[in-house]
């Protein structure tokens, strides 16, 4: 479970987050959407502890990611999948990851077979394409089996094959149990594959509700999502 | 130590890595073989074979210094490299507590360097031997710690300082520069200007220079070690200290 709690974040003085609370549940998958500058990555920057709130708070399982022991076993996040060395091989940088939370080397086979890069475990980093990328870094997230899931974007880069791969894996994800928060612009796909939506804009928070009561009747998740926007524009 | 060994598997996997210590290493020994076979062809068939012992150990250990920019630039290398990529976000996604990544680098890094003395000094010296062997070299005198000490010492502060400088500026090339700057362009200009020596005494550059006897002594011995260690250790601790207070 992830709780986001009166969070602000001001960087000179306007706030990328203002005030914005919402609690992501376990089970089911959250869409959280906004336009770009809406406060989304800002957001799960502070959940993962990689920026301090200037008020506020968010706690994953109850505390801050901070506090976490072992981290990678408790949440596992993908931020910019572009985000990585290319000298090394995609087997080695889950190797190092694993390492700096005592994690077993021997999944990580088994994971790049999961996330369709059995073949490629042995290629630089910098030679895969950005959907390959893209799949490393859910390989990265998975590693510690983690209850919680952070996936910025997961979709970029990813071909038609890739982007149902990953639906099927977000569904599986969050039907065995996990809380899986998913950012994407990508209305189409998450009008199919979100259960549950928290929307921002301008870092405040413009809906928290099931998907199907987001939808305004006889519009699309496209629509409603422009909608919502315009109407909360000054 | 899964911090450590951690990011051991991230130095170790990279390449440039391996460039970077082979092009110092080799560079070093093969500057280090020239200039003992040049300096003992010249020696004094009178000198003693304690004294052979002695000079073999500092042509060695300039060997050393010499080897210490290029670990310098690893040190810089292997957190710049990160900030560049991104992947920083990742490893502090893993290892929330900044200190204990930059303490742990510190580590590897500082391992690498006395590894890499130990690879040119050993070598090094067993050649000496053997060129000088007409002296009968003894075992090096008790002064040969200081060149030994001073040796080592300055190649782990120069990578320990290209460490600092790379987690404080986050670019490669401008922590690069300010290392050659301070390791090399002042201490240079420092000889030729008027109070060079003062600046000279405070830097890292001369201090090792001195100790392994290629400059002459501006300040006790016990002074260049300590000024060695303070920039060894400061850099860092202000890189860490900075570091709490971003994030």
């Amino acid at each position: 479970m992830i709780e986001v709690i009166g969070l602000t974040r001001r960087f000179g003085r306007s706030a990328a987050v203002d005030d914005l609370s919402f609690t992501v549940n376990p089970g089911k998958i959250t869409g959280f959407l906004g336009p770009n500058g809406a406060g989304k990555t800002t957001t799960l920057r502070i959940i993962l502890g990689l920026d301090r709130p200037t008020t506020g708070r968010a706690t994953v399982n109850g505390v801050p990611y901070r506090t976490l022991d072992r981290p990678l076993t408790h949440v596992g996040a993908l931020l910019d999948a572009s985000a990585v060395q290319g000298g090394r091989r995609a087997d080695q940088h889950l190797q190092w990851l694993a390492r700096t939370n005592g994690i077993s080397f021997r999944g990580i086979n088994g994971l790049l077979e999961t996330v369709g890069l059995g073949d490629a475990g042995r290629r630089r980093v910098g030679g895969l394409s950005l959907g390959m990328k893209q799949r490393l870094g859910v390989a990265a997230a998975l590693l510690g089996d983690p209850e919680v899931l952070l996936l910025d974007e997961p979709l970029n880069g990813l071909d038609p094959e890739g982007i149902r791969w990953m639906r099927g894996l977000l569904k599986s994800l969050a039907a065995e149990g996990r809380t899986v928060l998913v950012s994407s612009h990508l209305m189409h796909e998450m009008a199919v594959t979100a259960d549950h939506l928290i929307v921002i804009g301008r870092g405040r928070l413009l809906a928290d509700t099931e998907i199907t009561q987001f939808v305004r009747p006889g519009m699309s998740l496209e629509d409603t999502f422009m909608r919502v926007i315009e109407e909360s524009a000054p | 130590m899964n911090t450590v060994a951690a990011e051991w598997i991230k130095l170790r996997t990279l390449r440039s890595t391996w460039w970077v210590l082979g092009v110092g290493v080799l560079t070093a020994l093969g500057l280090t073989a020239l200039g003992a076979s040049t300096v003992i062809s010249r020696w004094d068939p009178g000198r003693t074979g304690e004294q052979a012992a002695m000079g073999i150990v500092v042509a060695v250990h300039v060997g050393v210094v010499l080897a210490q920019l290029p670990l310098g630039m690893l040190g810089t290398m292997s957190i710049s490299g990160e900030y560049t990529s991104g992947m920083i976000h990742t490893t502090f996604v893993a290892t929330p507590s900044r200190s204990r990544v930059l303490l742990a680098k510190a580590s590897v890094l500082g391992g690498l360097a006395v590894a890499a003395s130990l690879l040119i000094a050993i070598p090094g010296y067993l050649y000496g031997l053997t060129v000088a062997s007409a002296f009968d070299p003894t075992l090096p005198p008790v002064e040969a710690w200081t060149v030994i000490g001073g040796g080592m010492l300055g190649i782990v502060t120069t990578t320990m300082l290209g460490l600092a400088l790379g987690a404080t500026f986050r670019n490669g090339v401008v922590a690069t520069s300010v290392l050659v700057v301070v390791m090399v362009l002042v201490p240079f200009a420092g000889r030729m200007l008027p109070g060079g020596e003062v600046v000279n005494s405070i830097l890292p550059g001369y201090p090792a220079l001195q100790l392994v006897e290629q400059m002459p002594d501006i300040m006790p011995d016990a002074a260049a070690f300590a000024v060695l260690g303070f920039w060894a250790v400061v850099p860092l601790l202000v890189a860490i200290l900075a570091d709490q207070r971003v994030a």
